[in-house]
């Protein structure tokens, strides 16, 4: 009983049996281990058809807890020049400033390109400006630019809710999925801001180390107020530009 | 600032205080090391090495329950062959690194590579303490015995621990801060790496080969012609069972050097999830294959039938499923409980294979003396001080300023 000794055909019949099994099996194993429903994500993301308004109201409310100065939401898409790409349920990609650069550069006008302009991921796609000078920004996807935010032109106060109302221009990418993957988003990204936090606590008092993290948060223009008319360099420094 | 760190360098603490005592004098350095983890440590090390001395003093025979039927014992099954296969992380996620361009698995590169090396170096000193003359492994070097199995396993064990060793002095270098060298061994670290995975093919499958030796003396369950196809694909699930295992230990443990990293082990982790599941759903219907063309169904009704399915189904086969759900909804926690138990897996085929397994019908069985499991765990807590000492002090999870790195 221990060693079958079978006739060809039945045992062959097995062995092909297991062989055609396996691959037949492989395939849905294959496409489920590689699919993903990631929650995170999900959460972000608000239908299409919802009114423009409330996107950008419901945007602001999936933010992560506040973990220190800065800010970003769930499954947001970050670039190291502090730009920040969201990519619609249409597939055009949202781009805009993250809360650092706001913070940093505090109120200002911006430049952005206009509609059908070509812009590449990590080039100068839009510039920030305050009476002091302007500092251009890192565009964070590859594409053509297909709409661009009015009010954010035209006026300081809708940039500050950078997550939200304060969205700068959108742009349809043909290789996104090329691009998000040189993006960092969720704890890689919080912790990418933390780390820009404390460089900045550092640039703000050198000699002393990072006692302005013990109490209180940054203010609204945190470059000119400790660089002054140097802020640009400052600003600089930490764009990439 | 800048005229405090000048007088730093210009009076700065030596080079063994520096770079051994952590900064610390000899005496705060000693009063450190004094914590409930290392008493343990210090225990197990004290009784384990005069056992280790007195194998190499009266013999074999003083210490093991070896026997001219039973010639291996845990030393191979365990030191050599689970050591060996746990440590193909090394190789594994080097080629992902180096070879195929997946630079995200960057910072787990150099923790994954230390693992392999101080791996083959335990597995050496165990393989030299069960050699019944160990002083005649050189004559391997000298000997022309290329029809012999056991002289390719030497040969790919001296070669791929040389290899260990030379992609090991990068972050050696670094630490030392001899610039030059790093340099051109950097350069070297992609050939280095094809050359890993060259003697890690060669030499997990050829321990495998070993075994077409003894087709009688391996249970039917086990003994497959194909048996050095199974010993290279479980040694890939071995590999990244392990980093999945070893990242998130060493995460843990040494936390306070990863401040400011940037990089997300949970995201990782589910990439490396993805990977073993698909290795191991195809390694469960290979093992099944081996059933089925040794025609030797019959014996999964036995007791070493129900051993094997604990060994195929209850570990191979459920971690796959585990590792898949958790990598396809986000669950870390499952990948992980999918990756032990992928280390549990092989190490307990590699255990059936040279031992449970292997002299199945012998009317004495072997049974580890106390003394052989002491020195297996004297090596294992070895490794493990070992990993800690070097992790403590060179650029293996954290970064050193002056040698950035490209990602």
């Amino acid at each position: 009983m221990t060693f079958d000794l079978l006739s060809i055909y039945p045992a062959k019949l097995m062995e092909y049996g297991l062989g055609v099994g396996y691959m037949l099996l492989f395939i849905p194993f294959w496409r489920y281990v590689q699919g993903s429903a990631k929650p995170a994500e999900a959460t972000v993301r608000v239908p299409g058809h919802a009114p423009a308004m409330a996107r950008e109201k419901r945007a602001p409310a999936a933010t992560a807890p506040a973990y220190g100065w800065f800010q970003i939401p769930a499954g947001l898409k970050l670039h190291p020049g502090h730009t920040w790409a969201r990519v619609e349920d249409d597939g055009v990609v949202t781009v805009g400033m993250d809360d650092f650069a706001q913070k940093l550069v505090g109120p200002a006008r911006v430049a952005l390109p206009s509609v059908g302009a070509r812009v590449a991921q990590g080039e100068a796609a839009f510039e920030v400006a305050t009476g002091n000078g302007s500092v251009p920004m890192l565009s964070p996807v590859e594409g053509t630019v297909v709409a661009v935010n009015e009010a954010a032109r035209a006026s300081a106060e809708t940039l500050s809710e950078p997550y939200g109302k304060g969205w700068l221009f959108k742009v349809k990418a043909p290789r996104l999925a090329r691009d998000l993957r040189q993006l960092i988003s969720d704890n890689a990204a919080t912790r990418f801001l933390e780390g820009a936090a404390e460089t900045l606590a550092a640039q703000m008092s050198p000699q002393l180390g990072q006692v302005l993290q013990d109490g209180g948060a940054p203010i609204l223009g945190i470059g000119p107020e400790i660089a002054g008319e140097k802020w640009t360099d400052l600003a600089r420094k930490f764009f990439l530009t | 600032m800048a005229s405090a760190s000048t007088t730093a360098v210009a009076t700065g603490p030596s080079f063994v205080r520096q770079k051994i005592l952590l900064g610390m004098n000899g005496r705060d350095y000693l009063k450190s090391l004094v914590t409930p983890n290392n008493l343990i440590i210090t225990a197990i090390l004290v009784a384990g090495l005069p056992v280790l001395a007195w194998r190499f003093i009266a013999g074999l025979g003083a210490v093991t329950n070896l026997s001219q039927t039973a010639p291996w014992g845990i030393w191979i099954g365990f030191d050599m062959m689970t050591g060996i296969v746990l440590a193909a992380g090394g190789f594994t996620i080097g080629s992902a690194v180096q070879i195929f361009n997946l630079k995200d698995y960057h910072p787990i590169e150099r923790p994954a590579i230390l693992t392999a090396f101080l791996g083959y170096v335990m597995a050496i000193f165990g393989l030299l303490a069960d050699l019944g003359r160990p002083w005649n492994i050189v004559m391997a070097l000298v000997s022309n015995g290329a029809a012999s199995v056991l002289y390719e396993v030497a040969w790919c064990v001296m070669c791929y621990s040389t290899v260990l060793a030379l992609e090991f002095s990068v972050p050696l270098f670094e630490w030392l801060g001899w610039k030059k060298l790093h340099s051109i061994m950097k350069k070297t670290l992609v050939a280095l790496t094809v050359l890993s995975v060259i003697f890690s093919t060669m030499h997990q499958s050829a321990l495998g080969s070993l075994f077409l030796l003894a087709p009688t003396k391996l249970h039917p369950l086990w003994y497959t012609p194909y048996i050095f196809v199974f010993f290279f694909v479980s040694a890939i699930i071995a590999g990244l069972s392990m980093v999945i295992v070893e990242s998130f230990l060493s995460h843990k443990a040494f936390a306070s050097q990863l401040k400011g990293a940037h990089f997300d082990l949970d995201k990782l982790t589910l990439g490396l999830g993805r990977a073993a599941a698909i290795v191991m759903f195809a390694y469960f219907f290979l093992k099944l294959q081996g059933v089925v063309d040794g025609h030797t169904w019959g014996y999964l009704a036995t007791g070493y039938g129900a051993w094997w399915l604990v060994e195929t189904v209850g570990f191979g086969l459920v971690p796959a499923l585990l590792c898949a759900w958790g990598a396809r909804n986000g669950s870390v926690k499952a990948v992980r409980i999918g990756g032990a138990m992928g280390v549990l897996s092989i190490a307990l085929n590699r255990l059936n294979m040279s031992v449970i397994a292997f002299n199945w019908n012998e009317p004495v069985r072997y049974f580890p003396s106390w003394q052989e499991v002491l020195v297996s765990l004297t090596l294992c807590t070895l490794g493990v001080v070992l990993f800690r000492f070097i992790v403590n002090r060179m650029p293996i999870l954290k970064e050193d300023p002056a040698f950035p790195q490209e990602h």
